[in-house]
């Protein structure tokens, strides 16, 4: 019992150190980031707080712009992978199989390497520079997993439920929206949870598409105070930016710690 | 009928973000696409192809992103098992740690990648303090081309642990615990249980952990581009960033797509044949549990 709890205290430092290293640092004076041992009159301070948020743009663009965007794309998202997993649950053994067979290849394929077609067909449609165009490619990446987690669920409803709605007398759409929507619903959260978190750090896309500095998202907005120079990267005023900016994930990974490993989970199981 | 029409907009996006690229890219690797022509397509009768094979620096790139993907995720693997071992015991608060076990894989690579780059700073950051009071030597963890790559291994195995971790504990979940207690019953000691149920049984999760956590690191971007620009002296350079630097940074859009499509063929039958060692494996272990 002693070693399970010296075990997971192990694990939290190990998870955690680092975040708590980037919070400490927010609040040191520049000074006391590079003499920390000696005595200085002045060790705490807000200053980086106050530059990131009333820089410009200020910090909060930059969550707005990541908040947009993940809520279009995961709306996108389950708007196409709900009718698809629908159709794909009531398929024949052999044709699911092979559409599935298909969406995992998808789900395997390092996504990085589409970014220059990607980029070219934002140039050519003149999609660049524009977040609701972000949300497209986000939601075509996320339709692998996507569709492989709601035909799991979709498949898991007994079959005579809907047969009985049908005798009923209902439509496809009433069907859909009073009693197959409402049972997958635990199933469709995992999904829109697990697509927001890769909408909302996707970089390599949003690296090549955005360049207007009002219309950043987060993690591109992050690279870029240290794209600006190798040496010396203005650390305490990005200490505070990472704290500012993680908040609103540790909140989300507290809040929905369930349907993030449950949607991870039954993937994992039925994959 | 109507069933199929459903998933059409789905298979064309799929197709559009996927298939496209791929084509886009094999008619662009055999044509001259870069600011010397002016950004506009020539046919160059397979010369980027021929630079492919000779490119030195793709080479040493494919063999840094090869050995970046085998040790990270070899040590996620075996750091993951022990994690979920840990989060399968019975204990208070265990929403409340698997929360926080989970933080690292939910944050953006790119905002813990910076924040890396502080903690290994030399040599102000805490681990270069720690090794020059200790070793009396800074350890210039970012500086050092044969430490460097280590320190993004480091900072990948913090980030995606977690993930392999959940999935060994679905795996966890799923073995019944009467299977332990006859194994107790006959003596056995937790390191035999370990070694004759547990990891036979949770094979087929491994093999999934292991297909995933390959396709990601071999895609490794994120991490290296904020974390280390590629250096020093190109030692953590992968050949998604290289390809990124042909395109963007020496506008070489055919010798990019060359690359891009070069590297989908490698990288996708490592997958592949790692698949199929995956699978036989689990196959075999399946008939030995059978007998």
């Amino acid at each position: 019992m002693k070693a399970t709890r010296f075990l997971i205290l192990a694990l939290l430092v190990w998870s955690l150190a680092p975040l708590t290293w980037q919070l400490y640092t927010s609040f040191c004076t520049d000074q006391a980031l590079v003499t920390p041992f000696a005595s200085l009159n002045q060790r705490w301070t807000l200053d980086h707080y106050q530059s990131v948020l009333n820089s410009n743009p200020p910090f909060i663009r930059y969550l707005l712009n990541s908040l947009f965007v993940g809520g279009l794309s995961t709306f996108l998202t389950l708007l196409l992978a709900i009718p698809s997993s629908y159709s794909l649950s009531k398929m024949g053994r052999r044709s699911s199989l092979v559409i599935k067979f298909f969406l995992i290849g998808c789900a395997l394929f390092p996504y990085v390497l589409l970014f220059l077609a990607l980029l070219e067909i934002a140039r050519y449609l003149q999609l660049g520079n524009s977040l609701i165009a972000l949300a497209v490619p986000y939601a075509a990446l996320s339709q692998p997993l996507a569709i492989l987690l709601l035909t799991n669920a979709f498949s898991d409803l007994p079959a005579e439920l809907e047969d009985a709605a049908r005798v009923e007398g209902l439509s496809v759409v009433q069907r859909f929206r009073w009693i197959l929507l409402p049972l997958i619903s635990p199933a469709i959260a995992s999904t829109a949870i697990l697509v927001f978190l890769f909408s909302w750090n996707e970089y390599p896309i949003a690296l090549t598409w955005i360049s207007d500095s009002g219309k950043l998202t987060l993690p591109v907005a992050m690279a870029r105070i240290a794209g600006s120079s190798i040496h010396s990267v203005p650390y305490g005023p990005y200490a505070a930016a990472t704290v500012i900016g993680s908040i609103p994930l540790i909140l989300l990974v507290m809040v929905f710690q369930k349907p993030i490993v449950s949607g991870l989970t039954t993937g994992a199981v039925k994959g | 009928m109507p069933l199929l029409i459903l998933l059409i907009p789905s298979l064309l996006f799929l197709v559009a973000v996927f298939a496209l690229p791929l084509f886009r890219y094999t008619w662009l690797s055999f044509h001259a696409d870069s600011v010397m022509t002016g950004l506009v397509a020539i046919p160059n009768q397979g010369a980027n192809w021929q630079r492919f094979i000779h490119d030195t620096r793709y080479l040493q790139d494919l063999f840094q992103t090869l050995r970046f993907s085998v040790v990270s995720v070899t040590a996620e693997i075996v750091l993951g098992l022990v994690i979920a071992l840990i989060l399968h015991q019975p204990m208070r608060k265990r929403a409340l740690i698997r929360s926080s076990a989970l933080i690292p894989w939910a944050l953006p690579t790119t905002v813990m990648a910076l924040g890396w780059r502080w903690i290994f700073n030399t040599p102000y950051g805490p681990i270069d303090r720690l090794t020059q009071s200790w070793l009396g030597q800074s350890l210039n963890a970012l500086g050092e081309p044969s430490i460097a790559w280590i320190t993004t291994v480091y900072a990948d195995i913090w980030k995606t642990t977690p993930f392999v971790a959940l999935i060994l504990l679905a795996g966890l979940q799923t073995i019944p615990s009467d299977l332990y207690e006859a194994a107790k019953l006959e003596g056995a000691g937790s390191w035999i249980c370990l070694r004759r149920i547990t990891i036979p049984l949770l094979l087929p999760y491994l093999g999934l952990a292991l297909m995933f956590r390959l396709a990601q690191a071999f895609g490794v971007f994120d991490l290296v581009q904020v974390m280390t620009g590629g250096g020093p002296a190109s030692s953590t350079e992968s050949i998604a960033l290289y390809a990124y630097w042909n395109a963007l940074r020496f506008l070489d859009f055919g010798y990019s797509a060359t690359i891009m499509i070069g590297s989908f063929v490698i990288l996708s039958s490592l997958i592949l044949i790692t698949w199929l060692v995956v699978t036989t494996a689990r196959n075999r272990s399946q008939q030995s549990l059978a007998r």
